[in-house]
């Protein structure tokens, strides 16, 4: 049965993507990604359902898999070699032929070697965190680029339509993104981690205007950076251990006298260039000029992932070492670094970005701290964040559609334009800030377990105080007058309505219900089989040791007040109108005032950027500098 | 059962009743220092009464949806409070309303209120990093987040966190909307932004603000009684002294520009702060 699952799960995407480049046709094409999305979802939840088991190497047909895998890495390099040269990127050329040359040496000095009783595949509480992330949000956001891209494409006026290559791409991206969760042999891990990378270069550069092509191209080279830390790291394992199974590595554990420590920072060094943490940014940042799905999917919700997945993975071996010490006071600069500049910024998408890497860094510090309390805080931030971040992506792509601007300035009254998304644009900012919210249940389990660690919690308080700004003052503009009663949803295709409110809907759902997925799904990621579980769950209220959030209690009268509110709000809109204080001088037209000599002046007020402190110009220099201090030390401490 | 709705109607009753009280006796003790009589001890409620009986005009209707919300936040933080919750999801909570009434802020476009509402959440900026090291402090003393521990504790906290009690002086300052930091909503609305935040808030909503605000009041000292948690006498003396404290300094201070809250503030907070968890914690 779980071998079933797990074959599906990994060749359908894979095989409906094929499906996508025969199909020419829309309507057809439309329906195989709807019920591919449909059965990948049915199958996530099927494999949670089950109890956890895998896929050895006997039953994969031995050594013909290895060489398959060999032969796609080979493949994969030497795609990336015809890229680097085709856009003369010296570095994509140089980094490829690094990689080449470090599995190539392996291959050549120790095979890796997978005896047929080994695990290839296994889905483990871990990986089934990750499989749930993948198959359902990933399906709703390629359902909301079905109209986004066929809006998108009469924007620029294709001849011929781009949109079957597209789908291609997102659906063997999701095939990756299962495979690389679901190997437990990290030089197929390796295989699906460059697999992604190559996803994201095409789908980053996918409208072919020569700024999309410039940065996918730095997409790639700051990548590969990541894929050779991580052909090294293979290397240095297999030359200090007689097997890349993850599993027998945890059980083995590293001696001092071994590589393997080494290996590890630079298995970690390739998770933080793959999340885009500092000074590796600048990757992620370009890639906003994506088509908004993308940037929703690959560089929000799932392939920044994978660096925490990574982490995790990781962090039994790495526990009370100076590795992870210096991983946890990284993450906490990175989470306040990264908000800083968020404050600086007016474009919607950019705030997004930048929110993205803060909140990831929040997660290596929790991994990095790497107590049971701080891995729970980690796998709820790593669950909640994917789908409140797929959301805001989303409205903003649909803002964006419409509005024809990213930036929060021109969002100021949205709601009498397109009411129901801004609703469900402020909705997602409340997830991402508030409580009873799942992202701020994750900020809490982080806190409190990073309390005990001075410097770590200093970063992260005054993160956490940055982070409320930027939101706050992006709801609060979004509901700026004027208003249009009585509320009339604007219209949107289906496929984007079906989007954008199974994610609201799910996230607030998902965030009650959150005590519950911690019996369910999350105690089994940190160490299966331990002995006493963090919280414990009564009432829907979560209790540890130190603290207790009574979360769905707070979310029924989180749902009262919303009401009391929302008949508040309804009342207000019957009574006199009135127009904003303007000294008494205001004319008939809105926000003009009578100004010297009787003439109407046009009043007006924008955000406070702060751009003299957090302006990018000013601030990155010295934070990355700062980044790639921490960086060297976290390296370094390992040798 | 009964306890639990003892203790609710203990959190409901609070507010309004400690609050307006103190905003009353704040409002004779500054006219006393400024040389005048000032108005009876139940002028707050007065007031409010008054604005309640106003009739109900908005610019936008979210404005009351937001007052309503921050309303509903405050007095949950407070009833979280008394029911001894956990402290940093009780900090979260008032965070919310304080994000809320700035949200209803910006959703006028009187570039009064809107500088009023970028204020605010640079004072919100302010001041959460060091109500949060507050409650990391407590945790680090006894071990827990849960008030109902920290009630327990036998010592004063404030001998053992002293630079940390200075640090919420700051919060306490800038959350009462006190001088030198009422930048958000200037006290006296003769002054360059109007009433900032409160610009385009009238009547009954900016009444139940007002209401807001007294049970923001009552979590802020109650947050500082709990420095020294040995007793109710204790307890309501430390509130007292430092509530006066403030008063006095609101008196003599002049109002500061943003900057130079932001700079001082988290410069000598977050010093103040790191300086005594490091000298208990890793000394």
């Amino acid at each position: 049965m779980v071998a079933l699952i797990i074959t599906f799960i990994l060749l359908l995407p894979v095989a409906a993507a094929a499906g996508c480049l025969i199909v020419r046709r829309d309507n057809l094409g439309n329906g195989v990604i709807l019920i591919t999305g449909l059965a990948l979802a049915a199958a996530a939840l099927m494999m949670v359902s089950i109890a956890p088991a895998g896929l050895t190497a006997a039953e994969l047909g031995g050594r013909t898999f290895e060489g398959v895998i060999l032969a796609a890495d080979m493949g994969l390099l030497i795609i990336f070699l015809y890229y680097g040269r085709r856009y003369k990127s010296r570095a994509v050329l140089f980094l490829s032929t690094a990689q080449m040359l470090l599995l190539g040496g392996v291959e050549w000095l120790r095979p890796p070697w997978v005896p047929f009783d080994a695990m290839v595949f296994q889905a483990d509480g871990l990986a089934r965190v990750m499989l749930l992330i993948i198959n359902l949000v990933g399906p709703l956001i390629c359902c909301h680029a079905i109209a986004y891209m066929r809006n998108h494409e009469r924007h620029l006026k294709l001849e011929k339509s781009a949109q079957p290559r597209f789908f291609f791409v997102m659906l063997v991206f999701l095939g990756a993104m299962n495979g690389l969760v679901l190997s437990n042999q990290l030089h197929h891990l390796y295989f699906f981690f460059e697999l992604t990378t190559l996803c994201s270069f095409l789908l980053i550069g996918h409208d072919k205007t020569p700024t999309a092509v410039d940065h996918a191209v730095r997409a790639l080279w700051v990548n590969s950076i990541g894929g050779t830390a991580f052909a090294l790291a293979l290397v240095l394992i297999r030359v200090s251990k007689d097997t890349l199974d993850l599993q027998r590595l945890l059980t083995q554990g590293h001696s001092p006298a071994d590589l393997l420590l080494p290996a590890l920072a630079l298995l970690c060094l390739a998770a933080l260039v793959k999340s885009a943490q500092f000074p590796f940014q600048r990757w992620l940042l370009g890639a906003m000029v994506a088509p908004t799905p993308v940037s929703a999917l690959l560089h929000a919700s799932t392939m920044v992932k994978v660096g925490i997945y990574l982490m995790l993975r990781l962090a039994p071996m790495i526990q009370g070492t100076f590795l992870s010490r210096c991983t946890a006071v990284y993450g906490g600069f990175v989470f306040l670094a990264a908000a800083a500049l968020a404050v600086g910024q007016s474009n919607g998408k950019k705030v997004l970005a930048y929110s993205t890497i803060s909140n990831l860094g929040l997660i290596f510090a929790c991994v990095g701290l790497n107590t049971p309390p701080a891995l729970t805080a980690a796998v709820y931030l790593l669950l909640f964040h994917a789908v409140t971040k797929a959301l805001l992506f989303l409205c903003v792509g649909t803002i964006e559609q419409h509005i024809h601007s990213r930036d929060i300035e021109d969002m100021r009254g949205l709601y009498a334009v397109m009411p129901a998304t801004a609703l469900m644009t402020v909705a997602g900012v409340l997830m991402m800030i508030m409580p009873p919210f799942g992202v701020l249940l994750g900020k809490w389990m982080a806190m409190e377990s990073a309390a005990t660690d001075i410097p770590v919690i200093m970063l992260v308080v005054a993160g956490s105080a940055l982070t409320v700004m930027y939101w706050a003052r992006w709801a609060g503009l979004l509901m700026s007058e004027p208003v249009v009663v009585p509320f009339r949803p604007e219209r949107m295709p289906m496929s984007t309505w079906a989007a954008l409110s199974v994610l609201c809907a799910g996230g607030a759902g998902l965030s009650a219900a959150a005590p519950w997925l911690y019996d369910l799904l999350v105690s089994a990621v940190i160490a299966p089989g331990s002995l006493l579980p963090v919280y414990t769950v009564h009432w829907g209220i979560m209790e540890s040791a130190a603290g207790r959030f009574a979360v769905f209690p707070l979310s029924l009268l989180a749902v009262s007040g919303c009401l009391v509110s929302v008949l508040a709000f309804r009342h207000a809109n019957r009574g006199r109108a009135v127009s904003p204080y303007l000294c008494g001088e205001q004319t008939a037209e809105p926000c003009v005032f009578n100004g010297p000599m009787d003439q109407p002046v046009k009043a007006g007020a924008k955000n406070y950027y702060l751009t003299s402190i957090f302006g990018e110009e000013r601030l990155t220099v010295w934070l990355n500098s700062a980044a790639a201090v921490l960086l060297i030390l976290l390296l370094g401490g390992t040798l | 059962m009964n306890h639990a709705l003892i203790i609710l109607g203990i959190g409901l009753v609070a507010g309004p009743l400690l609050g307006g009280l103190a905003g009353g006796l704040d409002r004779i003790v500054t006219a006393r220092l400024q040389a005048r009589t000032g108005p009876p001890v139940w002028q707050p409620y007065y007031d409010v009464i008054k604005l309640m009986a106003k009739e109900l005009v908005v610019v936008n209707g979210w404005q009351a949806f937001c007052v309503y919300s921050y309303l509903f936040a405050s007095m949950l933080a407070l009833i979280l409070f008394v029911m001894q919750s956990d402290l940093l999801l009780i900090l979260f909570t008032q965070a919310l309303g304080a994000v809320f009434l700035a949200m209803g802020a910006l959703a006028s476009t009187s570039p009064y209120s809107q500088v009023g509402a970028h204020r605010e959440l640079l004072q919100i900026l302010t001041y959460e990093p060091l109500l949060f090291l507050v409650g990391v402090g407590i945790f680090l003393e006894t071990g827990s987040f849960k008030i109902s521990v920290v009630m327990q504790w036998k010592d004063p906290l404030i001998l053992k966190l002293p630079l940390l009690f200075a640090a919420l002086g700051y919060v306490m300052i800038i959350k009462l909307r006190k001088s030198p930091f009422d930048l958000a909503a200037s006290h006296h609305a003769h002054q360059e932004l109007v009433r900032g935040v409160f610009t385009d808030f009238s009547g009954p909503l900016l009444g139940m603000i007002e209401i807001g605000h007294w049970y923001d009041t009552v979590l802020i000292l109650g947050i500082c009684s709990l420095f020294w948690a040995t007793g109710p006498v204790p307890m309501a003396a430390l509130a007292a002294a430092a509530y006066a404290t403030i008063i006095l300094i609101d008196n003599a201070a002049a109002r500061l520009n943003w900057r130079w809250m932001l700079g001082h503030v988290w410069a000598m907070g977050l010093a103040l702060a790191l300086v005594n968890l490091i000298c208990r914690h890793q000394g």
